[in-house]
């Protein structure tokens, strides 16, 4: 997974770079310092960099051992996964009722069990939310595509 | 004394009881909008700003005022508690308030945070009222030579930072830079990493990604250590904590921290645009240039949230004086106080504070009662705060996500900002997981573009010659004291180690 | 994609909600009422607390004051992309007779920059009421006194003008100004007013161009020096200051603001609200916010304020495109 994750930062500054070299401009027509100046010396450090690291972990991979003493990866899946649903339930049924879905769900999976709690909580904490963003503060929760009156 | 006229003058319009209300109602709306990740003080101030219209100036511009020093004071909290800064200001703050928290020492920790916070903003606002027309030559120093030197001395103190992991680090600090390119190009205008959007026309903000990295990516990394299964012992040893209040040794080991801090706050945070950010980080790594205990740093060493806590509320003083002496905002929110001034048809300049007395002192008065009274706020809602923490985290995570999501969306409303700050999350997570170092991306983030201008302003107006570096007196000063900074003060204290360990060890 | 709701006041909602009952009831029978008969939506485009939001809560403020329009006014923010979102939410709304916006800068500048669905000449016209304009000042110390013994220096070497931003009245104004006048200038470009002002008051750069507003109490104390201001007339506080116009350099380009309708809304909405802005700019309430936020004023109704917007625009475009910003 470390390599993975190494192998996709080489590859966004692989992208990076390439922009910077194909579309930014190093120096201006006057010759100063141009918009692709920056740019390019960040991109190109920034590959030579991954490589490196790259390289020097590739070599160590082999004596390393499995570092998850208590790693529990399904655990982060699953939040991951959580929160991926909530910006959709967001995106389609706006601040509140997105809240509440989001907090049975994730509660029912982590929480099992206290079904009371868990209920009350979710209903809770966006009212909660909604009072203090909406009515105090003004501002404002996420709209969603569905018209409700939240 | 005349300043003391004056001030008193300021205390009698201060202290009338619509006043004192409006100040309290400030304190305590920028301590809860502090609290909540995303709202730092200018989105607070910004919100709120429309519903002072039709205020009387004096008392509403206290009340501006009490929520921005308002939100610097709540903004650490969830540094310490969450490992998440609510804005670039508090950064600093989570290198040793949050392993702090997780030592047990939540509670001292935020007890020192608000000591630190209250000397620092105490401080402040006494060099504002003796010192304000000289310091308001500091400011009027620094064009943008003097930004890029500035920046450089920020990033030498980031890779300072850093230390023995510096490949890692620096790759973190890149893709800050990179993070911090997108956008319309300052000088020709022309967009970069754009894509045609209009959402990322203004650049990439700094507060979903810091909410992102730190809040989420610190959460999603305390499920991968298995903190939901175990209660809340395994994200904050709470059981371990013996002491709500800091210890003897808490209090005398930082009393020049807060000192060192405060003044150094103050005049970094005079200077426009560098502020209350620069300025923490330097104070974080002149405290560990100067410590005895240089190691204990970003393991939960007091001193190290005390140092950038007293910086950032000094420097949020040290803010008021380009924006009252020369009508100069130096940050979004100060910019927010100034619209706020312009409104009333007031005009911050060099005749502001003698054309407007009772209200410029008034309002520095303000400060002084302000201090105080967030002071006492805070002392009270700790332990509410520390209550916090009880909440077993398999409960807490869910309910930080939601707050960290909403907080996000609300500042802009924009989903594009919830996305990232979602994205930053993830990123986080692997890089918290993999020894990156995700608080070198975040002032990489600020440092980088206050860079690249700066230098290219720089080579415009110099016609690409270096030269004038060393022309202009503002850019000498700031050259030597990096060296003193960075080279005499960590020699004359290794000389001091070395002179005190020698007699312990011949006496042992 | 972006929303910021802004209740009005407490108990809005229910005010709204009823009001939206009795207009339903009155839906049923046909529309033979005169406009408006409905709630009106007012769409900021940009956060709480700039200059383009105080703007429309002063002009809700005075047409509730003087009950300028029978129904509710419901504002919301709808910031995000410097704009796109805002006058976007607008454009969706084409044909709407209750969908109105407040202009500023972005307008122009924003679709020159930026893939939006709409563009200015889209929406319907209702007045300009103001202008922003620059002065162009120098250190209080400087050598230069008047706007003539500058250009006069500058002839012989390009002096740097500062300003705030490249897609921006900031630059195109010196621009076209230095081109009149038969001089070259190095513009450097800030990101904020702040870093801006040290810049000119440490010497760094030979002049600035600023907002009156944002400069006016840095020349009473005579820290710095107007020497030429871009709009009609020079707000009195900068003193004895000439125009760019006055001088025979006139560049023609500034910052509308002004108030547009949904692209399409039906010609009563346009004459209502042409009257109604009429009697706004009388009102004392909007000559104290002209006038302390030093705004020139300058009012076209209509098809008028819509050949300004072209011409502002086109303006703008050339320039940009020779500096090389747009494409």
């Amino acid at each position: 997974m470390r390599i993975v994750f190494l192998a996709l930062l080489l590859t966004a500054s692989l992208l990076y770079s390439y922009y910077a070299y194909d579309t930014l401009s190093f120096l201006t027509t006057t010759g100063r310092l141009g918009p692709g100046f920056f740019p390019r010396i960040i991109g190109t450090l920034l590959v030579v960099l991954c490589l490196a690291a790259l390289i020097s972990d590739r070599r160590s991979a082999a004596d390393e051992g499995d570092i998850g003493v208590a790693a529990d990866a399904w655990s982060v899946a699953a939040m991951v996964l959580a929160s991926i649903g909530y910006l959709v339930a967001l995106r389609l049924v706006g601040g509140v009722v997105g809240t509440v879905i989001f907090l049975l769900v994730i509660l029912s999976i982590f929480n099992r069990g206290r079904y009371f709690l868990n209920a009350t909580l979710s209903v809770a904490v966006p009212a909660c939310l909604y009072l203090l963003f909406v009515v105090t503060l003004n501002a404002d929760m996420p709209e969603g595509l569905l018209p409700l009156p939240f | 004394m005349d300043i003391f006229a004056d001030l008193w003058m300021g205390l009698a319009v201060a202290v009338s009881p619509i006043n004192i209300l409006y100040l309290l109602v400030g304190a305590m709306v920028g301590m809860v909008v502090g609290v909540i990740p995303g709202f730092g003080p200018s989105a607070g101030l910004a919100i709120l700003l429309p519903v002072t219209m039709g205020m009387d100036p004096t008392g509403a511009i206290m009340m501006l005022a009490a929520i921005y020093y308002g939100a610097m004071y709540g903004g650490t909290i969830t540094s310490i508690l969450l490992n998440t800064p609510g804005e670039s200001a508090t950064v600093a703050s989570t290198f040793d308030g949050y392993p702090l928290a997780k030592k047990g020492r939540a509670g001292p920790a935020l007890v020192m945070q608000a000591v630190a916070s209250f000397a620092g903003g105490t401080i402040g606002v006494m060099l504002l009222t003796v010192l304000a027309p000289a310091f308001a030559q500091v400011a009027r120093n620094f064009g943008p030579p003097e930004y890029f030197l500035l920046a450089m001395l920020g990033m030498i103190t980031l890779l300072v930072m850093l230390g023995h992991n510096w490949k890692l680090g620096l790759i973190s600090a890149l893709i800050g830079f990179a993070l911090g390119t997108v956008g319309v190009d300052l000088e020709t205008g022309q967009s970069r990493y754009t894509f045609g959007s209009a959402e990322l026309i203004g650049g990439i903000e700094f507060i979903p990604i810091a909410i992102g990295l730190f809040g989420l990516g610190e959460l999603f990394y305390s499920f991968y250590e298995g903190a939901h299964k175990t209660g809340a012992d395994r994200l904050i040893r709470y059981s371990e904590e013996k002491h709500f209040w800091p210890s003897l040794h808490d209090w005398v080991s930082t009393r020049f921290t807060m000192i060192r801090g405060s003044l150094l706050g103050f005049v970094v945070g005079v200077i426009p645009g560098a502020g209350a950010t620069i300025a923490s980080l330097m104070a974080y790594s002149l405290e560990r240039s100067v410590s005895k205990r240089p190691e204990n740093f970003g393991k939960g060493e007091m001193a190290g949230l005390v140092a950038p806590e007293a910086a950032n509320n000094a420097a949020s003083s040290g803010a008021m004086i380009p924006l009252l002496t020369l009508g100069i905002p130096g940050s979004g929110s100060t910019a927010v106080l100034l619209a706020a001034f312009l409104m009333w048809g007031l005009r911050p300049g060099p005749l502001f504070m003698e054309q407007n007395a009772p209200l410029a002192w008034g309002f520095i008065a303000s400060m002084y009662l302000g201090n105080m009274a967030l002071l006492v706020i805070n002392i009270f809602a700790i332990p509410l705060f520390v209550q916090i923490i009880r909440i077993p985290y398999r409960i807490l995570a869910p309910i930080v996500v939601v707050i960290c999501t909403i907080g996000t969306f609300s500042v802009a409303s924009s989903n594009i900002e919830m996305y990232l700050m979602f994205a930053a999350g993830v990123v986080g997570f692997f890089m918290r997981l993999y020894g990156y170092s995700p608080a070198a991306l975040l002032l990489a983030l600020v440092l980088g573009p206050m860079a690249e201008e700066a230098l290219r302003q720089t080579l415009m107006i110099s016609q690409g010659s270096a030269t004038i570096f060393f022309e202009r007196p503002g850019s000498n000063w700031i050259m030597v004291t990096t060296v003193v900074l960075l080279v005499v003060l960590p020699l004359l204290q290794r000389f001091g180690r070395t002179a005190r360990a020698d007699p312990a060890s011949a006496g042992a | 994609m972006i929303r910021h709701t802004i209740r009005h006041a407490a108990g809005f909602r229910a005010r709204a909600l009823a009001f939206a009952c009795v207009a339903g009831l009155l839906g049923t029978v046909p529309a033979l009422a005169d406009y408006p008969d409905k709630k009106l939506n007012w769409t900021i485009a940009f956060g709480p607390g700039g200059g383009n939001d105080i703007m429309a809560r002063t002009m809700v403020e005075i047409i509730n004051k003087y009950k300028l329009y029978p129904g509710d006014i419901e504002l919301q923010n709808r910031a995000g992309g410097s704009g796109a979102v805002g006058w976007g939410h607008l454009y969706s709304k084409s044909g709407s007779d209750y969908d109105i916006s407040t202009t500023s800068g972005s307008f122009i500048t924003t679709p020159l920059q930026a893939n939006t669905p709409w563009k200015p000449a889209d929406f319907t016209p209702v007045a300009l009421l103001a202008t922003d304009d620059l002065a162009l000042v120098v250190h209080g110390k400087s050598k230069w006194n008047t706007i003539e013994e500058f250009i006069a220096d500058a002839k012989k070497k390009p002096p740097t003008i500062a300003g705030t931003g490249t897609v921006n009245v900031d630059f195109i104004v010196p621009k076209i100004f230095s081109e009149k006048a038969g001089f070259d200038i190095k513009y450097i470009s800030f990101n904020a007013m702040g870093d801006m002002t040290t810049a000119l008051l440490s010497n760094a750069v030979d002049a600035m161009v600023s907002n009156p507003g944002e400069i006016v109490g840095m020349v009473e104390s005579k820290d710095m020096k107007a020497l030429v201001y871009s709009g009609e007339k020079t707000p009195e506080a900068l003193g004895p200051v000439p125009t760019m116009k006055e001088k025979g350099y006139d560049v023609g380009v500034s910052m509308p603001r002004g108030v547009i309708l949904a692209p399409g809304a039906s010609q009563e909405a346009k004459d209502f609200w042409i009257k109604t802005f009429q009697k706004i700019v009388e009102t004392p309430e909007w000559q104290k916010y002209i006038e302390s936020n030093f705004l020139t004023e300058n009012i076209k109704y209509g098809d008028d304020f819509a050949s300004f917007l072209e011409t502002t625009q086109d303006g703008f475009e050339k320039v940009l495109r020779e500096q090389g910003a747009i494409k």
